[in-house]
């Protein structure tokens, strides 16, 4: 049944994250890139110099990718359950409403993964060529809030999008805009080291509001 | 009889507007019931509370014994659910969604589906959204019958369908359910299609059932009546259903013989004359129930 | 998980309220609060401060005698001495002392610290300069240094026979190859280690950078709260131990590289006290401590003029010149002038403007981020 649900994610799915992956991987090595040909141009000791005094990190191009990543999947996943209120069909599957809306969820959180992680990679491994360990942690330390925007965007835009009411959409819609703000506060680089553990457990936990979501479809609640 | 699907004292709102309350009614096993109804009687919501995506304000509503706000997956794959306009997930290929329903239902007849399919001609790798309204009604109803449930759920299953493929789903879904000894609760808003297909039928006025009983108690009983007068009557008269007056002839409808029809003008003191009736179809009757406004 | 669920939206919206709100009323409702422009004036002996009145500039002294611009330019003659000296009205003595334009060009320093310079991560790499390239125009080296722990490796290898290093070391890395270069760390952890050196340091203050007249490299607090000077000279490790009075545990130090060379650091020890530590001969030295003789009559009490400083919660700002120093050290509740004497560094005079935070300003509420600090993470606003 867990595979039969996730096929399901996949058809929906397949086609955007292909584009995902292509998009982020571009982003990122168009990122990378950059930062070589920084130290081609200028050399290598401005370029550390830049880092260190100056608090560049050379993937600013990236700050919204995750978030934007997070915000399409859950559209192109929750939009056609939405679509003729097709959700019905899959709460009356012969499988527990909760397993089913947690594979659903899981689905995403690992594509999104993948596609963060491709990102990271493409972005980031390369520079360990130019920039000792404690730069390439940096960079990614920095990256790191942006990544968890985009699976909080993708966990926000989901309960917006099963959310039956418009008038509690709306002030969802307020709700997480606020609270995705929280991720791009940062003053410079590694702003949230202490704060991102906490900050994944609230990401984590946020999953929670989606079932919130899924029950009041299931109750059939309307403006 | 064992009653497959069993709802005590019903009763909703939305917001301040009463669709009906403490709505009663059973659907004995190995029935087609269908709930015949204007637009806004509450058709859909009961049958969205019957299939648990809606809270009744009041009542409750048992399935095979089980309360369906507490329903068990096991419970689930007995029930075929057509949701209103033949919904399925556009997004997949005939082939597709025959493999993903597959997995989840244990008498899974792949074959079913699949020769229903096999009339539509169209090729395995079609996209649901590409089809007509038509032949997506074939697609909902070869899942529904490959799934093989021992109840199911049809929301206005005619809801868009040309007369063809409204035949073709009519027939296929009786000859199924007469063979294999299913309970079908349905709704439509074309009643021909019911009187074909219907053992009971439930017909619903605003807030209230009109009459719950067999189909051929309606088609033998119920007839159509008219008369000259001078007058419509003022109040209700039991017995007699929605009189109407064009152009100084009362027509009505009801169950009531010729004999008991013309004793109870006359105790209410209307004059009448030329008293005729004639055998109603099942629309004639609802309509004759329900009132044409 | 429904009940789960909804404790956390509420708890989600509880939360973005005490962040926006307050947030929102201090936008709309809280009025800046101004601290006039103040400096010590040698000339009067007591602080002057431009104040703005409307749109109009009001220069006067903490006495309330007012002044015009060019009078004011006259009581502060070495902060304005350029100003002075093109309009020919520069003095040629000051409170009695002879001054040329230039000495007092040599001698006036800005110096500012900021809490977010200091709480803020870190890379952990830095750059020493060549102190003595017997070349006018500075350089930027072509490696870069970190401190290692004490893993008994260097770049990943084993040190030379001799040298294990268990204890940590410093390592240098060439930028062109991001390749560690193992001679010089080892010449430079060998040095560090014979000087008494602890790895890793606590603090480190530098300011690598060619805009400026020469290099002192670093002043490092080390793991055993010791103070050292660190600079490179012809290639080679200059490392040296600064004695320090006794009970003085330094917390936070700053380079200064003044155009004077008088002092090369600033720091502060574990009671916020700060000192200057002088050329030559690294002698350490209090500043704005109170002499024997008192200080001016303004002040209340001693405790009340005690010039301390907690880098971490307040900023500084130090405006000098060959005679005093003018120190603004702004906290949450206050902002406090010393008048420093820059030949001794005792205290010359003390005044405060008291913080009073508008009603808006006091709403309670949760922020992510502080002017204090460069992180992101809740912290309650009181």
């Amino acid at each position: 049944m867990t595979k039969a649900l996730i096929f399901k994610e996949w058809i929906k799915t397949r086609w955007y994250l292909l584009v995902c992956l292509t998009v982020m991987i571009g982003f990122a090595a168009y990122a990378a890139s950059g930062a070589f040909r920084a130290v081609e141009l200028r050399g290598a000791g401005h370029i550390w110099e830049v880092m260190v005094t100056r608090d560049a990190i050379f993937v600013d191009i990236l700050r919204y990718v995750p978030l934007a990543a997070g915000f399409a999947l859950a559209i192109v996943q929750f939009v056609p359950e939405m679509q003729k209120k097709c959700l019905k069909l899959t709460l009356h599957l012969p499988c527990s409403i909760l397993k089913t809306t947690a594979v659903m969820i899981a689905y995403g959180l690992c594509c999104l993964t993948i596609c963060f992680m491709a990102m990271s990679l493409t972005g980031i491994l390369p520079l360990g060529r130019l920039f000792p360990h404690e730069m390439v942690s940096r960079i990614f330390l920095s990256m790191l809030p942006w990544i968890l925007g985009g699976y909080s965007a993708y966990i926000f835009t989901s309960w917006i999008i099963i959310e039956p009411s418009w008038k509690m959409r709306i002030a969802y819609i307020a709700i997480s805009a606020l609270a995705l703000r929280i991720f791009f506060l940062a003053p410079g680089p590694e702003a949230y080291n202490v704060f991102l553990p906490w900050l994944s457990a609230a990401v984590i936990f946020s999953a929670s509001l989606i079932w919130l979501s899924v029950l009041r479809f299931k109750a059939g609640v309307q403006d | 009889m064992e009653n497959i699907i069993e709802c005590r004292n019903l009763s909703h709102y939305y917001g301040k507007r009463m669709i009906y309350e403490n709505l009663s009614f059973g659907v004995p096993k190995g029935h087609i019931l269908g709930l015949l109804g204007k637009n806004g009687t509450g058709k859909t919501t009961t049958i969205n509370i019957l299939s648990g995506y809606l809270e009744p304000r009041n009542g409750k509503c048992m399935i095979f014994g089980e309360d369906i706000r507490k329903m068990r997956p096991g419970t689930k794959a007995k029930i075929g659910l057509l949701i209103e306009g033949h919904v399925q997930y556009e997004f997949m290929t005939i082939k597709e969604i025959e493999r993903f329903y597959s997995a989840f239902y244990p008498k899974w007849k792949k074959e079913a589906y699949y020769e229903l399919i096999g009339k539509l001609k169209v090729a395995p790798g079609q996209r649901i959204s590409r089809m007509s309204c038509g032949q997506r009604s074939q697609v909902a109803l070869g899942l529904i019958l490959a799934q093989n449930p021992d109840l199911l759920v049809l929301d206005d299953f005619s809801l868009g369908l040309d007369p063809g493929y409204r035949r073709l789903f009519v027939d296929y879904l009786r000859e199924y359910a007469k063979a294999e000894g299913k309970t079908v609760f349905l709704t439509s808003h074309i009643i021909q299609d019911m009187e074909r297909l219907v053992d009971d039928c439930i017909i619903m006025d605003y807030g209230k059932i009109l009459i719950q009983c067999p189909t051929k108690e309606i088609l033998d009983n119920f007839r159509l009546y008219s008369c000259e007068t001078d007058r419509v009557p003022e109040s209700d008269i039991p017995g007699i259903y929605h009189p109407y007056s064009i152009k100084g002839r009362l027509e009505f409808g009801s169950f009531l013989r010729k004999n008991e029809v013309a004793a109870l003008l006359a105790g209410n003191n209307i004059r009448f004359g030329q008293l005729s009736d004639k055998k109603a179809t099942l629309e004639d009757a609802f309509i004759s129930m329900t009132g044409k406004y | 998980m429904k009940i789960f669920g909804k404790i956390f939206l509420w708890l989600l919206v509880a939360m973005l309220a005490a962040w926006q709100i307050p947030w929102l009323i201090r936008y709309f409702a809280a009025v800046p609060s101004h601290v006039p422009f103040t400096l010590y004036s040698t000339v009067i002996e007591d602080f002057a401060m431009i104040r703005t009145e409307g749109d109009e500039l009001e220069f006067i002294d903490r006495a309330g005698h007012r002044y015009t611009e060019k009078g004011f330019d006259s009581i502060l003659p070495l902060f304005y001495a350029r100003q002075l000296n093109s309009e020919g009205r520069f003095p040629d003595s000051v409170s009695g002392r002879a001054v040329n334009i230039h000495e007092v060009l040599e001698h006036n320093f800005f110096f500012n610290s900021h809490p977010s310079d200091i709480n803020c991560k870190k890379t952990g790499i830095y750059f020493l300069m060549e102190s003595c390239s017997g070349r006018v125009d500075l350089e930027m080296p072509d490696d870069a240094f970190r401190f290692i722990s004490g893993n008994g490796t260097i770049g990943g290898k084993a040190w030379t026979d001799g040298m294990a290093q268990d204890n940590g070391g410093i390592e240098f890395i060439d930028m062109k190859k991001n390749d560690v270069l193992r001679e010089k760390s080892e010449m430079f952890t060998s040095a560090m280690a014979e000087a008494g050196f602890s790895f890793p340091p606590k603090c480190l203050s530098g300011n690598p950078g060619t805009r400026k007249e020469y290099d002192e490299g670093y002043i490092i607090i080390d793991a055993a709260d010791k103070l050292f000077h660190l600079k490179m000279v012809k290639g080679r490790p200059y490392i040296r131990l600064i004695d320090l009075p006794s009970g003085v545990v330094p917390e936070h130090a700053f380079i200064t590289e003044f155009g004077d060379r008088r002092t090369i650091a600033f720091f502060t020890d574990t009671y916020d006290r700060m000192y200057a530590v002088c050329m030559p001969g690294y002698v350490t030295v209090r500043i704005g401590y109170i002499p024997e003789s008192g200080i001016d009559k303004t002040c209340r009490t001693s405790d009340t003029a005690d010039c301390t400083f907690d880098p971490t919660e307040e900023s500084i700002y130090i405006i000098g010149n060959l005679i005093d120093w003018t120190v603004r050290i702004n906290s949450e509740t206050s902002t406090r002038y010393y008048a420093i004497n820059a030949n001794d560094f005792s205290l010359i005079s003390f005044m405060e403007y008291p913080s009073e935070p508008s009603w808006a300003e006091r709403v309670p509420g949760i922020q992510f981020t502080s002017s204090k600090d460069k992180y992101v993470k809740p912290r309650i606003r009181k």
